[in-house]
Formats: structure tokens, C-alpha cells, sequence
């Protein structure tokens, strides 16, 4: 850059350039004229003699200049005003590179924020969940006692450990009980996540028990914000709290509305779940070893809190909040790079198609005397002027992006600590790609123009009558590869689309329609004798059936499906194929009713035997078919292996529970794994054989939800007892939403990367065809005038570009096949129908087909008078 | 190299470098006279020469050029290359001759 005092120096080197000049010409006269010479003369042979002398200057100055710099705003006015001259083109490029930019950093962002840095915990990459099974679905946390937490949290691999006792509890003192989850956490708790509270503070090892740190989304929604809370109390199940901070939104370590200082009891019964952080470079399988020992040490100490046979299995917490949502992220992180690849390929397309139409001006300006450097600095000038401006609408675009999915994206499906925020390395990262790829293809006529001697490229602008081979190919292998990677695109999408159909309209098995659950949990100690307990239960559910907006109510320990109850291995003492694991789900009689599954054959149990416990139980098919798959299931006995036979501190089991169940009914299959997944066979059986102190009610009711519903349940539990809480209403169809949001969510990013990549495709086509027809004008009238039919010209105008679709749709079509594994292993659709690949790869070729008509009417159209006449 | 062993004569402006030049060689060398400014301007850039305000013959305000010291440095190398080239090609034309 020029610096001021530099600028000043030229202008006066500059100054004394031109009195030099002009001395010298004027004494050269004097001198001619005192030779004998007039002054005309005199002047004409000075100036003769001295040679351009505007030039000349010109020439002396440039010693002094920067060459960039004072010829930068021309160039820059010049390439407004090519842009503008050339709306559509402008248009095309500025919005190919936005919309590429801006889908690929929105889908970073989202893959950054929801896998690489979900959570805003310290060391959250290496926080696990100590689970004793490996293939539980929904497996239990490691619980401890307070003095196995202290020696565990002493083990050297680890960096850090807390225990938590999540409870839901009833904030007391409101005219209606409301149900909260309140956890407990050990007082180290703070220090270990090392999130500094967003109002007041944290609670640390010097505080009593009653102090409570609220979660941002309870503290919104029960206080309203109110940022005067901090000091004051409430009560939970009549005893006092007082609240001594606020936490951050982005703090939701398991969902919690409210924390508490867990205080561990003497009660050796009484354990707490622990979570761990590892020691930065401790690989799981070592610190699975190293801890196991101690767990099994532990369990020897009391048997009666942990499962006969284990091995501990670490679960890291980003595994468990995304699960198999991992590989359906990277592969459309890895679609949008291929949208921002095609975006660059179509910005390529646009760019030598339309410096090939400028070789004859770069000719011309060469010719007039314009160095290499002045036709680069020219061009480099404009591709930057649209890559730049492309690159500003897709950051516009991103921030829209990201705004959009945060609005239509399901909470349930990310972790809820996850902050989806632009990310700002990869913004710069897809401007840089697409502004690089604008300037390489928009220098490309600068070098060819270096190439080509003056005359010929003059030449070639004049006599058009025959395109250049050369060219050509390359905008036909542009073309081909962009077709290529929208067939990829199209199928990927169209077989997300066929999969979430296929969940749209599974045969459930039961009616979703009006049903819902509620859960309710007891006062902690509360109705500790099991009969008392299975009294209390069935006079909530009776009181329920009085209501005329409910039609049916029973009661059920799991969610509603498609979520699954616990896992339990079985035995079937009469069966060669025994042994193997089975869902257990703990219902009440009127579940089926209530839920609308039909009962094969058999009978129900009575309300008597399920008060009673009786041991009987009622199988799926699914259970039929792994089991009795030729036989009589009906009076078969089985015997389930779950865990907790005698019952503990919150969990109550049946007097004379000895495992042992008679079969007395099938019922039909209903998802449980997910819809649309096999269903895992299943065993129902009395509630009331071990109860915990909280339960499901399951209601169907006359209309669909409302908060006037919820307060006509509220009302009814309350008048059996004032101080019993109600949790939130969860609807059927909710759950069905919710499991099919993921892949609503993969769908409907899939189909727009698809179109967009189609969009990109199509248009890649139409500015090659018609670059095409206006570089062949005065050929193909030549052609008309000489009687070439129509078909001919649209032929020689659509031919090699449709080969070449035809040729990338084919490659498309074998690189689908050849990931279609990693495809369906990741996102569970299929990439390989061939009905869906038929319907896509037609969609590809209309679309070509149909980006084609233009150009081929503009070819046919021309005018052979005119065309001849042109230029 | 012309110009500057000129110049280190004494100070001048243009128009009299031309003459002098046209004179020294016996009028052998004809230059275009404009392309010399180009070529000034080099040196004044390269710092070879200095250019003040001055008076032609004529008396009109004019600049004059002067040969600075890393000027004379330079065109006492090149004096030294170009005769260490002359010295070289008469060797072989006496060699051709001979």
C-alpha cells in the first residue's frame, strides 16, 4: 500500500518529469529555429525527433507506480458494469455460490454444535455413564453408597466423579401439588461440571442441604426470569428450600428442573448414581479394567444393589444423546460438501463458458497495447467482485440457515446442552473454497488469452462459423460429474423419503388417537406397605374412569409405545430353545382396552388376580414365534430372571414372588424397538408383582389433550391426597413424532440438498447449451440457410450434453450402489430399490431434458439473415 | 551506462544530456530523445541520480540531473564488466583473425 508521504513524492517527481519534457522540447525548437528553421517546422521535427511524448510520460511515470493499486478502481467500475450488463450470469453465480455456502456452514454448524461440542461442561469429551450391561437399551447408571463414592472417586484414572439421586418431587404450598425433577447432587457437583452459574451461585461442600440451584428453562417458566428469586424460599414435599442460583441455559445435565446437595444416608440400601470423568489419554477398555475389580469388590459388600453377573460397560454422554444419529449427521455433512463442491463446479460452468464468449474482447485489449498483468488484474477484479458478493449472501444465508433449524428442529433430538451457533472457521472455510474456485475459473481466459497469439483469438471472434473441440470436453466432464453427484444426492434423498413414508404409515397395532400417560410419583417413603401401595394405585386409577372425558385409564410402569420396558432374560423350562432376553412390561387389565390391542386367544386377568398379583402373564407374537412357533403357548410357564426379586427402600415386591408365570393370552405385536423395527417379543405381566413408588397412567380419552384435561386429573388425584403431584401429559402421537422426527429432520435435509443440487445441475446445463448457441450462431444459421432440418440443430445443440448426464447419471448410479452399505448401516434407509432409483434417475433426466428446451428453441429460432449479419 | 558517465561530467538537464551524447558520439548513436526520460526515471528510482530544481542554457526553470555515489558505484561495474567483455571479444577476433 502507498503511503501518503510516497504518494506526495510521486506527484512531485511527476511534476518534474513534465517541466523536463517541456524544456526539452521547447529549447530543441529554439535550437532547430536558430538553424534556419520556422517555428512550425521546428515544432513538427522536436516533436518528431522526440517520439510520442504523451507515451513517453506515461511511461516515465509508471517507473513510479504501484501497478495495482491506481488501476484497481477502474477495474473495479469496469466490473460493475460487466455485472450488470449481464444480469442472469451475475445473478446465477452469486446465487450458486450463496446457496452452496450457506447449506454447508449451517450443516457444519449444526454437525460442530451436536457432535463435536455439544456440551459446555469441562472436559465433557471424556464424561461417561458407568452402565453393568452392555446391551440394556435403556441401561441403569451405576449406583454406589456413600462410602463406596468416596474410594471410587479416590481412583486414579479419573478426573473427577459425582454422584446424583434423581427424584420427582411436589412443589407444596400451591393450590395444586406440581410435579418437579429434583436431583440431588453431590456438593462437588459445580466444581466437577465447571459451568459458573448464570445469577447468584452455586451451591459447593460448605452449603446445608436446603439450598437449590434452579435450571434456566425452570426458573423461566416457574418464575417468569425474575432475577429477584435468589434468597428465597419454596417448599418441596413441605420441606423448605432456598434458592441460591440460577444456572445457564445451556447447563441441563439430565434434565433436571432443580438441584440440591445430596447428603448420603447411612442407609447402606440407599445408593446414588455416579458419573465420572476419565483422566485425559485413558482409553475406555483400561479404565473399564481397572475399575471393574472395585465394582465387583463393592458388590460383594452389598449384593443386594447390584446384578448377580456384570461387566462394566462406559458409555460416553454424546453417545448416549446421539446414538446412531452420529452416522446420519456425518453423511449429510459429507452431502453438503458435495452440494458446495457442485456449486463450485456450476460457478466453473459459468465462468469458462462465459470467458470463452470474452476471448475475442481479451483479444482486442491485448491488441491494443494491454499487458498480461492489466488483463489478469481486469478479471481477477471481476471474479472476485462476484465471488465476494456470492460469499456475503451466504453468510446471510447460513445465519438463516441456522435460525431455521433451530425453529423447525425438535428439542428432543439434539442434547439438550447443544448451542447451534454459527461456526465461524467453517464460514471462512466454504467462502475460501468458493471465492478460490471463482477466481481460478474466472483467470482461466486470462491464461488462455497468454496462450493464443493476438491475431488468431481476433480471428476466431470474427469468423465463428465452428466452435473449438477442446473446450468443449472439459465443460462436458463439469457436466457429467455435476449430474453424477446429484444422482447420489437424488437417491440418498429419495430413499430417506421412502423410509419416513414407510414410518408414516406402519401398522401400529394399537390407536394413537386420544391416548396419553401422565406419571405420578410418590412421596418419598410414602405408602410403604405393598398392599397399601396397590390400594392407593388403583383407587388414582378407578377415580379416573368416573370422569366423562376419559373413556379408558390403566396403568403401565414403561412409557406408551413405541418405547420399550425393561429388559429381562427368560427361561421357558418346557422349550429346547430357552434362555434369551424378552421385554417385560408391567400393565394393569384394562391395557388393552385402553390401548386398542387386540387379545388373540386367551383371556385377560381380573382386576382380582391383578390386585393379587397373580402369577400370570400374557405374551406378544413375537414371543409366540421365537418360542412356540408350531405349538400352544397357552398354560406354558416361564420364568423371568429379573433382577430386584425382594423389593428395596422405593421398590416393593408382591409377597410369595417367586418369578414363576403361567401363560394365559396372545396378543398382538406392538413396536417396541421403534416403528417399523422387528418387534421384540414380550411379556406382560401384573403390576403389581414389583412396584416402584411411581407409576404410569395411561388414559383414552373422548378429545385430544388439553391443559383443561390435565387439570381435571390434577383435581381428581388431589382429592385422593392433597400432596401427590401430577406429572406433565405426554401424548401418543407426540412419541410417534418424536420418533420419527430424526428422520423427518434427514428427510427433508436430504430433499432440499437433492433439489438444490438439481437446481445447480439444470442450470449448469442451460448455461452450457446456451453458451453453445450463441458461440455457434452464425454456424448453425448457415446450416438453416443451407436447409438443415430442426431436429438437426436441436440435436447438435443437446446431443453432448445429454450423453454427458446420461454418462454422470450412470456414475451416480454405481457410486450409490457401491456406498448404499454405509448408507443403510447409518441411516437405516435404502439407497438400492431399484423402483426408487428408476423414479429418481427419471426426475434427473427430466430435469435435464427440461433445462434444455430453451437453448434448443433459442438454436432453432435463429434467423439465418441475421445471424450472418451479427457482429 | 551512456548516461551516466555523462552525468558524471556534470550535472545536467535533458536536453543537454541528448546534445551531449549526439556530440560525444560523433552523431553515430541517434536515440529517440523521449525514451531517454523513461530511462532516467529508472535511475532516479534505482537512486543513481538525483534530479533539483535548476535553470536550462535558455535560462527557464528546468531540472538537473547529477550522478549520486551509489551511482558512480554502479557505473564504475559496469565500465569494468563492459571492458572485461570488449577484452573478450577482441581476444577471440585476434584468435579468428590469426
Amino acid at each position: 500500500m502507498l503511503s501518503f508521504r510516497q504518494f506526495f513524492s510521486r506527484r512531485r517527481r511527476y511534476e518534474d518529469l513534465s517541466v523536463s519534457i517541456r524544456e526539452h522540447l521547447q529549447e530543441k525548437v529554439e535550437d532547430l529555429m536558430e538553424e534556419g528553421m520556422s517555428r512550425e517546422e521546428a515544432a513538427f521535427a522536436a516533436r518528431r525527433d522526440f517520439g510520442n511524448a504523451a507515451l513517453l510520460e506515461e511511461r516515465s511515470r509508471q517507473v513510479w507506480q504501484q501497478p495495482l493499486l491506481p488501476y484497481l478502481l477502474a477495474d473495479l467500475k469496469f466490473a460493475c458494469r460487466q455485472a450488470l450488463r449481464l444480469p442472469r450470469f451475475t445473478l446465477a453465480t452469486i446465487a450458486t455460490l450463496a446457496i452452496g455456502i450457506g447449506a454447508q456452514a449451517t450443516m457444519y454448524s449444526v454437525v460442530h454444535a451436536v457432535l463435536m461440542d455439544p456440551y459446555p461442561y469441562q472436559g465433557a469429551m471424556r464424561m461417561v455413564h458407568l452402565h453393568l450391561y452392555e446391551k440394556d437399551p435403556v441401561p441403569d447408571d451405576l449406583g454406589l453408597t456413600g462410602p463406596q463414592f468416596a474410594a471410587f472417586q479416590r481412583s486414579p484414572l479419573l478426573d473427577g466423579a459425582i454422584a446424583e439421586d434423581m427424584y420427582s418431587r411436589a412443589l407444596t404450598g400451591e393450590a395444586l401439588p406440581e410435579q418437579v425433577q429434583a436431583a440431588r447432587i453431590s456438593p462437588n457437583a459445580f466444581q466437577y461440571f465447571g459451568v459458573p452459574a448464570l445469577l447468584g451461585r452455586e451451591f459447593g461442600p460448605s452449603d446445608e442441604i436446603h439450598a437449590a440451584v434452579l435450571s434456566y428453562h425452570f426458573w423461566k417458566s416457574h418464575y417468569n426470569g425474575r432475577r429477584d428469586i435468589i434468597g428465597t424460599t419454596f417448599a418441596m414435599d413441605h420441606e423448605p428450600f432456598t434458592i441460591v442460583g440460577v444456572l445457564p441455559q445451556r447447563f441441563a445435565w439430565t434434565g433436571s428442573d432443580l438441584y440440591t446437595p445430596l447428603a448420603y444416608s447411612a442407609d447402606p440400601q440407599r445408593v446414588a448414581n455416579v458419573f465420572a470423568r476419565l483422566k485425559p489419554g485413558i482409553s475406555d477398555p483400561a479404565a473399564e479394567n481397572a475399575i471393574e475389580p472395585m465394582l465387583h469388590q463393592f458388590a460383594r459388600e452389598t449384593p443386594a444393589n447390584f446384578p448377580q453377573i456384570f461387566h462394566l460397560h462406559l458409555v460416553h454422554i454424546n453417545e448416549l444423546a446421539i446414538g446412531r444419529f452420529h452416522g446420519v449427521l456425518i453423511i449429510l455433512f459429507i452431502s453438503v460438501s458435495f452440494l458446495l463442491l457442485l456449486a463450485c463446479v456450476n460457478v466453473a460452468i459459468l465462468f469458462l463458458a462465459r470467458g470463452e464468449a470474452r476471448q475475442p474482447e481479451i483479444a482486442l485489449r491485448k491488441a491494443l497495447g494491454a499487458g498480461p498483468s492489466r488483463i489478469v488484474g481486469q478479471l481477477l477484479t471481476e471474479s472476485l467482485l462476484l465471488s465476494l458478493a456470492g460469499g456475503g449472501c451466504g453468510v446471510i444465508l447460513a445465519l438463516g440457515g441456522i435460525r431455521l433449524v433451530r425453529h423447525f428442529m425438535l428439542p428432543t433430538l439434539f442434547p439438550p446442552e447443544a448451542e447451534i451457533a454459527l461456526n465461524l472457521p467453517v464460514l471462512f472455510f466454504s467462502v475460501a473454497v468458493s471465492v478460490a474456485t471463482g477466481v481460478i475459473c474466472g483467470l482461466w481466459p486470462a491464461l488462455r488469452a497468454a496462450r493464443i497469439d493476438a491475431r488468431r483469438a481476433v480471428d476466431a471472434g470474427s469468423h465463428k462459423l465452428a466452435g473449438r473441440k477442446g473446450t468443449r470436453t472439459s465443460h462436458m466432464v463439469l457436466l457429467a460429474g455435476q449430474a453424477a453427484i446429484t444422482m447420489l444426492l437424488l437417491a440418498c434423498s429419495g430413499a430417506t423419503l421412502q423410509k419416513l413414508s414407510r414410518l408414516m404409515h406402519a401398522d401400529l397395532g394399537y390407536d394413537p388417537q386420544h391416548l396419553l400417560s401422565v406419571s405420578l410419583a410418590l412421596h418419598e417413603g410414602d405408602h410403604h406397605q405393598w398392599s397399601d401401595r396397590v390400594a392407593y394405585f388403583e383407587q388414582i386409577r378407578t377415580t379416573m374412569d368416573t370422569d366423562p372425558a376419559i373413556l379408558s385409564s390403566a396403568i403401565l410402569e414403561a412409557g406408551l409405545p413405541p418405547s420399550a420396558g425393561q429388559t429381562t432374560p427368560v427361561s421357558v423350562p418346557e422349550s429346547n430353545s430357552a434362555g434369551g432376553e424378552v421385554q417385560c412390561e408391567r400393565i394393569s387389565a384394562e391395557y388393552w382396552r385402553t390401548l386398542r390391542i387386540p387379545l388373540l386367544h386367551g383371556r385377560n386377568w381380573s382386576t382380582a388376580e391383578i390386585v393379587h398379583s397373580a402369577h400370570l402373564a400374557v405374551i406378544n407374537q413375537a414371543m409366540q414365534r421365537r418360542y412356540w412357533p408350531h405349538a400352544d403357548p397357552i398354560g406354558q410357564t416361564i420364568v423371568l430372571n429379573h433382577g430386584v426379586a425382594a423389593g428395596n427402600v422405593w421398590t416393593l415386591a408382591a409377597p410369595g414372588n417367586d418369578q414363576h408365570f403361567q401363560i394365559i393370552a396372545v396378543v398382538g405385536d406392538v413396536p417396541n424397538q421403534g416403528i417399523e423395527e422387528h418387534v421384540a417379543p414380550t411379556v406382560y405381566v401384573p403390576y403389581t408383582g414389583i412396584m416402584h413408588d411411581w407409576f404410569n397412567l395411561v388414559l383414552r380419552t373422548r378429545e385430544s389433550a388439553t391443559a383443561a384435561l390435565l387439570h381435571t386429573i390434577k383435581e381428581r388425584v388431589h382429592a385422593i391426597d392433597a400432596a401427590q403431584a401430577v406429572g406433565d401429559i405426554v401424548t401418543a402421537d407426540d412419541l410417534l413424532q418424536e420418533d420419527t422426527s430424526r428422520d423427518r429432520f434427514v428427510a427433508s435435509l436430504f430433499t432440499a440438498f437433492a433439489f438444490l443440487g438439481l437446481a445447480f445441475a439444470v442450470s449448469g446445463l442451460y448455461s452450457i447449451q446456451s453458451f453453445l448457441v450463441t458461440q455457434r450462431t452464425r454456424e448453425f444459421g448457415v446450416r438453416i440457410a443451407l436447409g438443415a432440418r430442426r431436429e438437426h440443430i436441436v440435436g447438435l445443440v443437446t446431443c453432448s450434453s445429454l450423453f454427458a448426464i446420461l454418462a454422470g447419471t450412470a456414475v451416480g448410479l454405481a457410486l450409490d450402489l457401491s456406498v448404499s452399505k454405509i448408507f443403510s448401516r447409518w441411516t437405516s434407509g435404502n439407497s438400492r430399490d431399484p423402483e426408487m432409483l428408476a423414479i429418481v434417475a427419471a426426475i434427473l433426466l427430466a430435469a435435464a431434458a427440461l433445462g434444455s428446451i430453451v437453448p434448443a428453441r433459442l438454436a432453432i429460432s435463429i434467423e439465418p439473415a441475421e445471424a450472418l449479419r451479427s457482429e | 551506462m551512456m548516461i551516466l558517465q555523462s552525468l558524471r561530467l556534470q550535472p545536467m538537464h535533458g536536453y543537454a544530456l541528448v546534445k551531449h551524447i549526439k556530440q560525444a558520439s560523433d552523431n553515430l548513436l541517434q536515440v529517440e530523445e523521449g525514451s531517454l526520460y523513461p530511462a532516467l526515471q529508472r535511475m532516479l528510482k534505482e537512486g543513481w541520480l538525483d534530479a533539483k530544481a535548476g535553470t536550462s542554457a535558455k535560462g527557464r526553470p528546468t531540472r538537473i540531473y547529477r550522478l549520486t555515489n551509489a551511482g558512480r558505484r554502479h557505473l564504475e561495474q559496469e565500465i569494468a564488466s563492459v571492458e572485461k567483455m570488449f577484452a573478450g571479444i577482441a581476444r577471440v577476433l585476434a584468435i579468428a583473425k590469426a
